[in-house]
């Protein structure tokens, strides 16, 4: 009967979803007609409440930072200059220009917090560039939407610290865990280029001229700021100088000085960044706020329990778990954005995911890829909106090529499933 | 009114970045204390309310120019008589529900600054203040939604961004 009334309350929370109502208030009125039906306790009192810690929190206070940061640096030359760097490197390798998407976007990040940034960044200045230099579209879009979702693994990672809170785990060991699947999977990217250019050598366009080394290397000073800005933030947290919330106050620090010196910024620039990173603030911090309020809601009517139960019931064997979280979370993700889902299911999941002897670390990786899975596959996928804004294809095309990105990232999964020192061994060593 | 209205939204947008910016100079001042030995006590404390303050008045604003975040999938392959049904019932839930919110925040302001309640960190700030923040912005939360149904109704824009079932209104 318990079961009943659970499955009642998720099919009615995806009706109201999918009926258009902001997500944020979504969460917020379930929350709310949950609490008013299996308790007695005063509803709107526990809400405020309830609301208000979460949302004055000191942890929370990396987020916003981190987004104001990835404002400033999109709005900079920095990423800009970080391609004209890169690109007389990469002439030998088969693929050529194509790895600047998955270089780009590793790099780029190690800066920025999100995915949809990463992606909205570096797309604006490859995809243009490719596609003037004769790239086959298919396989520049492709790479792109793929590689930008490295924006989630990377540390600094927006979702990561959103996991971080909300399954009580230390931000700074997420970090660290995120570095070798980050860069393995940029590598497993790269791979993908090689192969697919390999076999398709007559859609790569020419070398460009051989620059000397010393012109490579004076070309490569492109690069410098965002290096620097790279090891200030990280170096920041793994020094001990900043806690992790703090390194996102010295990124901003960091990025207002590199667009300051290489004078890209002014008062309507700046003013434009912190407008922007308040309002995409705003808009996940509401999701917060009534996923945080649900999550008590959820709490006191017991839905957790029987979803733990329920799964827990199913005596799966960790593998059978872990596959059907995996089409658990890409089912939410036709629905949900990749923080929100975060957000709305890890309160309800940890039991069961401890349960069946899953490190929270570990599982906090594994989500992060799921979701990455979730941001290329339609109807809902973060990248392949921004990605359609900006070349004007219709987003079923975009979906199509990135597909071979998404079954890399599900074999990664698996990856990290049968070796999972891949994300647990940095943050163990570096204790 | 419109301009009235639209200006409330703007000035509570700017707050809230005032809100950001100042979390950035707390956290900064606060590594900045760390090493070089200063005390300044209940830092956190304040950073918390700063980004509570960001978070909260830059409701309306965010909301007026559609930037939060729904699931249009149904949205924008329903009929136009659907479209507008949807859009109908998304604004007046999110009218009532942010009436509610505005209602009990504004309350639990009132209990606060009536039991002299202080922040238990070492600021000791009285709650109500920071709280009012919360109260203000859901309160401004639930003027625009108020706002935007009305406009719907009446067929004027509201949205600064065309949003799906407003789309075809807008000119």
């Amino acid at each position: 009967m318990d079961a009943l009334i659970a499955l009642l309350f998720i099919v009615l929370l995806l009706v109201v979803l999918g009926s258009g109502l902001w997500i944020g208030l979504s969460l917020l009125g379930m929350a709310v007609l949950a609490m008013q039906f299996f308790t007695d306790r005063p509803v709107g009192d526990a809400m405020v409440l309830t609301i208000w810690g979460s949302t004055s929190s000191w942890t929370l206070t990396a987020l916003p930072l981190f987004l104001w940061m990835g404002e400033i640096l999109f709005r900079s030359k920095l990423a800009e200059g970080m391609f004209r760097g890169l690109a007389p490197w990469l002439n030998r390798l088969p693929g050529r220009l194509l790895h600047v998407n998955v270089i780009g976007c590793t790099i780029f990040a190690a800066v920025s917090g999100s995915s949809a940034a990463t992606c909205a960044t570096i797309g604006k200045i490859t995809l243009p560039e490719l596609d003037k230099r004769g790239y086959p579209k298919g396989i520049s879009v492709g790479t792109l939407s793929g590689a930008a979702t490295l924006g989630l693994l990377i540390p600094p990672s927006i979702i990561l610290i959103v996991y971080g809170v909300a399954a009580n785990v230390s931000i700074a060991k997420l970090f660290m865990a995120g570095v070798i699947p980050g860069v393995l999977l940029g590598l497993l990217f790269m791979g993908y280029i090689v192969v697919w250019s390999l076999r398709h050598p007559e859609q790569i366009p020419a070398a460009d001229a051989a620059l000397s080394f010393a012109q490579k290397l004076y070309e490569g000073r492109h690069l410098l700021p965002v290096v620097l800005l790279i090891a200030f933030v990280l170096g920041s947290i793994y020094s001990g100088v900043a806690t992790a919330t703090e390194a996102a106050a010295l990124g901003v620090a960091g990025s207002l000085a590199l667009s300051a010196l290489e004078g890209s910024l002014n008062r309507r620039i700046f003013v434009e960044g912190l407008s922007s990173a308040a309002r995409v603030y705003c808009m996940i911090g509401l999701i917060l706020a009534g996923a945080s309020f649900l999550t008590l809601s959820m709490g006191f009517i017991g839905l957790p329990r029987q979803l733990a139960e329920f799964i827990g019931g199913l005596g799966l064997e960790p593998f059978a778990l872990m596959v059907m979280l995996l089409v658990f979370f890409i089912v939410l993700g036709c629905f949900l954005d990749g923080i929100s889902m975060v957000v709305l299911t890890v309160a309800v999941l940890l039991p069961t995911v401890q349960t069946a002897g899953f490190d929270l670390i570990w599982f906090g990786i594994f989500i992060v890829l799921v979701v990455e899975m979730a941001q290329i596959t339609p109807p809902v996928g973060f990248n392949l909106f921004v990605i359609q804004g900006l070349t004007k294809r219709d987003i079923s095309w975009v979906a199509k090529v990135s597909m071979p990105l998404f079954f890399l990232l599900f074999a990664f999964v698996l990856f990290i499933y049968l070796v999972p020192g891949t994300a647990t061994w940095l943050p163990m060593v570096m204790q | 009114m419109r301009r009235l209205l639209d200006s409330i939204y703007a000035a509570m947008g700017w707050l809230a970045m005032l809100g950001l910016a100042a979390t950035f100079v707390v956290i900064a001042l606060g590594v900045m204390a760390r090493q070089m030995h200063w005390d300044i006590p209940g830092l956190d404390g304040y950073a918390g309310y700063s980004i509570a303050v960001a978070l909260f008045l830059a409701l309306p604003a965010t909301f007026q120019r559609n930037e939060h975040i729904r699931v249009t999938l149904l949205l924008e392959k329903a009929s136009e008589r659907w479209k507008s049904a949807l859009q109908v019932w998304s604004l007046l839930a999110a009218s009532a529900l942010s009436l509610y919110l505005a209602w009990f925040s504004a309350r639990m302001v009132w209990v606060s600054y009536t039991t002299h309640d202080i922040a238990p960190t070492m600021d000791a700030t009285p709650m109500w203040l920071p709280q009012l923040a919360m109260a203000v912005g859901a309160g401004g939360l639930a003027l625009a939604c108020l706002d935007a149904t009305l406009c719907h109704f009446t067929g004027r824009p509201f949205f600064k961004n065309a949003s799906v079932g407003e789309a075809t209104r807008v000119e």
